[in-house]
């Protein structure tokens, strides 16, 4: 919802919160498209409900990976448009920016994507979103309550997120 | 000398090894599951005390021996020592570990069930879920220093206290 004309052109990036947050929000999917988790930290402007929200979000995700792949200047392969491509397949696109927010991905061969929304001026996130990966292998998949494919509500988890998250540049 | 496995191996087979007999095999016993498992723990404990005790001389006593499962064996398995040992010195032992490696990565879903329940009454249900689940990853380690205290010749009882997680307490009552 962009107003064109108004005063301010180039909205400066949002200021980081008193609880010291850094991330706006983050979403982990599997690879059918579960939802796995959704945490919010800092988001002022909400369009949609949750799930037509988290259905936007994999869809977007999903064909911004086929639209990189096929567009890939350096690859020799001719694949289909439209053919869904196995985690890894392809070039693997990790962050896109904007004036106002930078989002960060992430795609593990076992199809867990990770996405964190963050300040524009972030840096490279590849690195911390290897740590928050290896944080939901140790909390969540080595957890004996868990069951794969279903959300993630744990304490620990979350906790440990929220403490790392915190600490980001 | 010895051979290496990866931690995320026995953590996993812990875990589904626990799951088996509790959903699987004795699915609506879970007492002879704990029995099983803790027979199962008793022979691991057997055999691995015998490989960690190979070079050292004979125990003296019976708080020895306990000392013993407290630092050596304890830094072999969990890679740390018990942090507390309390006794009454008539064949009572109380091991605490106040960050016990097994349980460290677990935690409940807070809103799993009880959803047609009153507030009090799912907080309940689940405090004694997971109060089950951990008993249940329990019984193994018991059945470790069990085992590992019989092979030293000292027959004993031992059970697991958690009142506090993630420490947890061995209580180990020497049959005299």
């Amino acid at each position: 919802m962009q107003f064109f004309g108004g005063a301010e052109i180039n909205p400066s990036p949002p200021a980081v919160t008193a609880s010291g947050n850094n991330a706006h929000m983050m979403y982990i999917f599997n690879r059918n498209g579960v939802c796995l988790l959704y945490r919010e930290w800092n988001r002022p402007l909400h369009t949609l409900n949750a799930q037509q929200d988290h259905k936007l979000m994999f869809g977007l995700l999903f064909s911004l990976k086929s639209l990189t792949a096929k567009m890939d200047p350096t690859s020799v392969e001719k694949v289909n448009l439209g053919v869904p491509q196995l985690p890894g397949q392809g070039c693997s696109f990790h962050s896109f920016r904007t004036n106002t927010y930078k989002l960060s991905f992430m795609e593990t061969p076992s199809g867990i994507k990770i996405i964190l929304v963050t300040h524009p001026r972030t840096g490279d996130l590849r690195e911390s979103l290897k740590y928050i990966y290896n944080l939901y292998v140790e909390y969540v998949v080595k957890n004996p309550l868990y069951t794969p494919g279903t959300p993630i509500r744990y304490e620990l988890f979350n906790a440990a997120l929220d403490q790392y998250v915190r600490g980001l540049g | 000398m010895g051979r290496e496995v990866s931690e995320s191996c026995v953590d996993n087979l812990l875990i589904e090894m626990v799951s088996s007999y509790c959903d699987r095999f004795y699915a609506n016993k879970p007492e002879l599951a704990a029995r099983r498992i803790e027979a199962i723990g008793y022979q691991v404990g057997h055999q691995l005390s015998e490989r960690y005790t190979m070079e050292r001389p004979r125990f003296s006593d019976h708080l020895e021996a306990i000392k013993f499962i407290c630092k050596d064996f304890w830094s072999e398995i969990f890679k740390k020592q018990i942090d507390n040992l309390k006794t009454n010195h008539r064949g009572t032992f109380v091991l605490q570990d106040n960050q016990f490696r097994w349980l460290m990565h677990m935690s409940i879903d807070p809103s799993s069930d009880g959803s047609g329940l009153s507030h009090d009454a799912s907080g309940a249900l689940v405090d004694n879920k997971a109060a089950q689940a951990a008993s249940m990853r329990l019984y193994f380690p018991c059945g470790i220093i069990r085992g590992a205290l019989t092979n030293l010749g000292i027959p004993c009882a031992v059970s697991a206290d958690i009142s506090n997680l993630p420490a947890c307490s061995f209580v180990v009552r020497i049959k005299v």
